[in-house]
């Protein structure tokens, strides 16, 4: 019998969840209205009375929701692929190597000296998010055997960062800028639009084609920097590419739903784990696992009774305790 | 894999090869890192065909030249030249389409099929993206049936034995079609009859494909049996270096490993050391 490809299931989970998260939420749209919305924009009719509010829920709000969340859990999961391939550990995310609070920093400035503008806020995010991660590599890039000098610049940068945000948090209005940073801090998706959803399309889906078409080269620096080298990889250049573009994917996320933590770190370990090393199956795998586990995670947290919380503190309750298990379980192995 | 090699060949295990051209040329070459020097001057060339064993003791140098030659490392003076060709002007591509290498022990964290390592070896061809096509599966199977292997086409390189690991680097080198293969250590790992199958495979592929082949090796007695020149170095330096049969002897052995040695011929005409006594000095390696 013939194996079914783990790639086909996933994107048919994610597919099936797409449809539900369709539906679900604090305003429940039920599948044939759905079904009448998604009609009467393709005939190009307007909506009835019935419905001219789950129309407008539908198009103004769930729809782009849902789409950012497929991409942002795409993104982020590549984005921890690549880092974890080219430091070859299958415990470092973005988040590991100042990317996160560099764009903490850039989103706290922008909150406190450009009065809360999404496009400023968007860019400095970004900005400060590449220039954390050029630090990093400015720090610990030198020399043929970098990673665990990367890793310690990573943490360096990040302590710098955090100490950096701390000290803006402590400047700002504690009413009007202090609730926006904590919040971004915290990640959400409840404030995306479409500009939102279009810019990071473009961006996510672009970083990653170019990850997929040099994913042999990242195949060989996932083996090793003295390896590499030697099947004719310019070491130092790939790592660069590949850095800029996993930031790229990791700052493109950020800076429309805030900081979403473990998402990287956790679905880039399990996708390893289940289609293997080879990039030409792990990253479609983890993009596709990644938008399924940041989509059924928003929806779990947009869906819950009371009100919505922070998208993070979910994925942290998930992701803190699947990383012990696997770290435990990685530690019996090496052990026997 | 094949039938047991071990005792084949002994008579005719070093003639020197029908073409004799020099195509690795190591000229005056040191290489330190910060104030410590680990190699001092040195300079040797390998002809085209010739299996050139590097011996030594640990620490000696021999891993680092490897290196070097590889462009792992880069010399702090002297040259290495390939064809005539400085390697230090040649791109990373062109050094890997010259010079495989397969490492005395790889540790990998992501363990990636035995036909994935061994498609590995073609990047240099695959061009920019670096994907290899159909007829790269084709001939990386070829070389894994060449080797006795093809069976472990689809394990994975962390669950195979040392013996089977050594084997699909080597079966890399292959596929990585460079005229020069650069071994370190490949026997170190293995038992007293998977050296002796390795070494043969070594001998045969050198011979049939016509390969240049520097190799480092712990065991004189292995590098007296399978190689045409020899290189002794110690201390970073060159001791003694040429054919084998003419520096192959007591005396040579006795400098390099400070410590007495005796080389008995067998009925078969091979040539074995044997330590005779106690070293003369302390390792200071």
């Amino acid at each position: 019998m013939k194996k079914i490809s783990p790639i086909a299931v996933v994107a048919l989970l994610l597919i099936i969840c797409v449809v539900i998260a369709l539906t679900a939420g604090q305003y429940h749209i039920p599948l044939h209205t759905l079904r009448r919305i998604m009609l009467l924009k393709a005939t190009g009719a307007a909506p009835g009375e019935d419905l001219t509010t789950p129309a407008m829920v539908f198009w103004s709000v769930r729809l782009p929701r849902v789409l950012m969340a497929v991409l942002a859990g795409a993104a982020l999961s590549v984005s921890g692929v690549v880092f974890q391939g080219i430091m070859r550990n299958p415990l470092v995310a973005p988040s590991f190597l100042g990317v996160t609070h560099g764009a903490v920093f850039g989103a706290s400035i922008a909150i406190i000296f450009f009065s809360k503008a999404a496009f400023a806020i968007e860019t400095l995010a970004f900005i400060w998010a590449v220039a954390a991660v050029m630090l990093v590599y400015l720090i610990g890039g030198r020399g043929i055997n970098t990673i665990t000098t990367l890793v310690i610049a990573g943490v360096i940068i990040s302590t710098f960062f955090q100490a950096a945000g701390s000290f803006l948090k402590y400047i700002a209005d504690p009413y009007e800028q202090l609730p926006t940073i904590v919040f971004w801090m915290m990640g959400g998706l409840n404030n995306v639009l479409w500009a939102h959803v279009v810019r990071a399309f473009i961006i996510i889906i672009s970083g990653i084609t170019v990850i997929y078409i040099f994913r042999w080269k990242l195949n060989l620096m996932a083996l090793g920097d003295e390896e590499a080298l030697s099947m004719g990889v310019n070491v130092k250049a790939a790592r660069v590419v590949f850095m800029l573009f996993a930031t790229l994917l990791a700052a493109a996320s950020s800076s429309s739903c805030g900081i979403i933590m473990w998402v990287d770190l956790i679905v880039a370990h399990i996708s390893r784990t289940v289609v293997g090393p080879d990039h030409k199956r792990l990253v479609p795998f983890a993009a596709l696992t990644g938008g399924l586990f940041l989509l059924v995670t928003d929806t779990i947290v947009r869906s819950i009774p009371g009100g919505e919380i922070p998208i993070s503190i979910i994925t942290s309750f998930i992701g803190a305790p699947l990383l012990g298990y696997l770290l435990m379980k990685q530690n019996k192995q090496w052990r026997e | 894999m094949g039938g047991d090699p071990v005792g084949q060949g002994i008579i005719n295990m070093h003639n020197t090869p029908a073409i004799a051209d020099s195509i690795l040329e190591v000229d005056s070459l040191s290489f330190g890192y910060r104030d410590r020097m680990v190699l001092k001057g040195i300079s040797f060339s390998v002809k085209r065909g010739e299996i050139c064993g590097l011996l030594g003791p640990n620490g000696c140098g021999k891993t680092t030249l490897l290196k070097c030659i590889n462009r792992i490392l880069h010399a702090r003076s002297g040259a290495i030249r390939i064809h005539g060709r400085d390697v230090s002007e040649l791109s990373r591509n062109e050094i890997a389409s010259l010079v495989a290498v397969v490492p005395q022990d790889l540790h990998v964290v992501f363990s990636f099929t035995v036909l994935e390592m061994v498609l590995m070896g073609g990047t240099a061809r695959y061009g920019l993206s670096g994907i290899p096509r159909k007829k790269d599966f084709l001939r990386a199977h070829e070389i894994l049936e060449e080797l006795y292997i093809s069976g472990l086409a689809d394990r994975r390189y962390n669950e195979l034995s040392g013996g089977e690991k050594q084997m699909v680097l080597i079966a890399r080198a292959l596929f990585q079609g460079a005229e020069i293969m650069l071994l370190d250590e490949p026997t170190s790992h293995l038992d007293f009859k998977r050296q002796h199958i390795t070494m043969e495979m070594i001998k045969r592929i050198s011979e049939e494909k016509g390969l240049t082949t520097l190799i480092t090796l712990h065991d004189p007695n292995t590098a007296g049996r399978y190689c045409h020149r020899l290189v002794m170095l110690n201390r970073g330096c060159i001791c003694h270096q040429g054919p084998r049969d003419s520096i192959f002897h007591a005396g040579s052995l006795e400098s390099v490993y400070d410590m007495k040695i005796k080389v008995e011929r067998t009925d078969t005409g091979a040539d074995y050391v044997v330590p005779h006594s106690k070293p003369v000095k302390n390792e200071k390696n």
